[in-house]
């Protein structure tokens, strides 16, 4: 469960979050769409415990804001799959590796490894492409391997920020349908998002952000 | 176990991943290693060329005309006793003689009629002393001997050989701490450099929930990889240097002497370069973990 409590937090250039309060139960695909610079990107790091509220807290599968240690951010960030707007894919390694990097994190086992891969990455349909280079790939597919990367840890919450922001039409419904089919694993996920004609209609809770203020739409 | 060996490869992995960057860490290594190796090599053998150029220190005694040569044997049995001296050869009046024809063709004793030379003794100095010698007391304690006309030597050469063998002692230990600093700043730098290019892994490595420990370990193993790979090139670059030298000073001058090289300062670079790299490279990795 994903939980505010009366956060604000400012960047030093004055834009972020105010007074923002949201509950996302355990299960919930949730929406949430802003305009650029509205404080999505604020709330997602204060999610994974990026940024700390300068007030209130936050709460991410039992961690707490305020009562958070370095050791405790990295534990917290194991049950959290993260999807970015500029993929974050690592230039220098393959797919594979690149997919695999979380569970060396989590300590797998090398001979359980190539099978959990192979399985996301069919799942995204990257199944053909796991010695490719990030930079041999187009942006549909490094934000695919991206959404490998989150998910093979299984993790409880996948959110995704703005991962459709540098994808073509096409590509970005196919990526929110991968997202919608994880959901059905019963993985928590919330998607940042400034294009509401991709989200509208899918029968999910949408949080509007604007000016770091937060309200249901 | 698993964990520790995959963070193992990675960082030996990494090392391939970016050979450029790994190359150019191991030539700036590797350069300053190698004045470090040259500069204590330089130091082991400033001994033996001091050793070298004492050996050449002579000094001439001539005793009175009077003094025979066997009264002259007793004499330089005192003269061996003096502190400083490793020893003593008598040159009798009929030797003096012979180096007299030897130097001039011409004998002294059928030109004069006599023989006018007086017996001497050639006095070496101890040369395997640390500290420098001084001459002057040596020839005071020669003269306190007695029945000494004349004592020649080469006290300003010998002087101004003493006074910089001891510049250079008292300099080595600054100018080794200043070498040694150098080298440090270097590698970390080095090794900074090619952590800070590869600072957008650490920060996915900490968005993925990896700890501390599992982003810093495979730079430390890449430091000391790369390290390794340095100080492994500089052992043959240096006996090369060595030899190459020592070729130098037999073909093309008169000095008789042979560095040498003592693999101990290879021993020492090793450490030197494994305590470094760790260090740096957990140091420079910290710098990038938020």
């Amino acid at each position: 469960m994903i939980e505010f409590q009366n956060v604000s937090y400012a960047h030093s250039k004055g834009y972020g979050v105010n007074n923002l309060n949201m509950t996302i139960k355990d299960g919930d695909f949730t929406f949430l769409i802003g305009p650029t610079g509205s404080g999505k990107t604020t709330l997602m790091r204060l999610i994974y415990f990026d940024l700390l509220p300068d007030t209130g807290l936050v709460k991410v599968n039992g961690y707490i804001s305020t009562k958070v240690s370095q050791k405790m951010i990295a534990k917290a960030r194991r049950s959290i799959g993260m999807v970015f707007q500029d993929y974050k894919l690592l230039g220098d390694r393959n797919l594979f590796d690149n997919i695999a990097l979380p569970l060396h994190v989590l300590g797998f086992r090398s001979g359980e490894i190539p099978a959990r891969v192979d399985e996301a990455l069919e799942l995204v349909g990257l199944d053909k492409k796991a010695e490719h280079f990030p930079n041999e790939l187009s942006g549909g597919e490094q934000q695919r391997a991206c959404l490998a990367r989150a998910i093979i840890k299984e993790p409880d919450v996948v959110l995704a920020d703005e991962p459709t922001g540098n994808l073509d039409p096409v590509a970005s419904f196919e990526l929110v349908r991968l997202l919608e089919t994880i959901h059905e694993t019963g993985t928590t996920i919330l998607m940042a998002s400034h294009n509401y004609n991709l989200i509208k209609g899918r029968g999910r809770p949408i949080y509007e952000i604007k000016d770091g203020i937060l309200r249901v739409r | 176990m698993d964990k520790f060996l995959y963070l193992v490869v990675e960082g030996i992995k990494n090392t391939w991943r970016h050979k450029m960057t790994a190359l150019t860490a191991v030539f700036s290594l590797f350069i300053a290693l190698y004045i470090v190796g040259l500069m204590a090599t330089a130091g082991n053998n400033t001994h033996k060329l001091l050793n070298y150029l004492r050996s050449k220190y002579k000094i001439e005694v001539f005793f009175k005309q009077g003094v025979s040569n066997e009264e002259a044997v007793g004499m330089i049995h005192s003269i061996k006793q003096i502190d400083g001296v490793r020893n003593a050869t008598i040159i009798e009046k009929e030797d003096a003689v012979r180096i007299f024809k030897d130097q001039f063709g011409e004998n002294i004793v059928d030109l004069l009629g006599y023989n006018p030379l007086p017996v001497s003794a050639v006095v070496n100095v101890d040369r395997n002393r640390r500290d420098p010698i001084r001459v002057e007391p040596i020839i005071e304690k020669i003269r306190l001997v007695g029945q000494i006309e004349e004592i020649r030597y080469q006290g300003n050469l010998i002087s101004k050989i003493e006074r910089n063998y001891k510049r250079i002692v008292d300099q080595i230990p600054y100018l080794s701490g200043i070498i040694l600093l150098v080298t440090i700043l270097i590698i970390y730098n080095t090794i900074k450099l090619s952590v800070f290019s590869r600072r957008e892994l650490i920060m996915t490595l900490q968005l993925i929930g990896a700890t501390r420990s599992f982003i810093k370990l495979p730079f430390i193993i890449e430091g000391i990889f790369i390290g390794l790979i340095s100080v492994a090139l500089v052992f043959p670059a240096l006996i090369i240097t060595v030899e190459t030298l020592n070729y130098m000073i037999s073909n093309f001058s008169s000095f008789a002497i042979k560095i040498s090289f003592d693999p101990f300062v290879w021993f020492w670079l090793f450490l030197m370069v494994i305590v470094i790299t760790t260090l740096g490279s957990y140091r420079a990795a910290s710098n990038f973990l938020k």
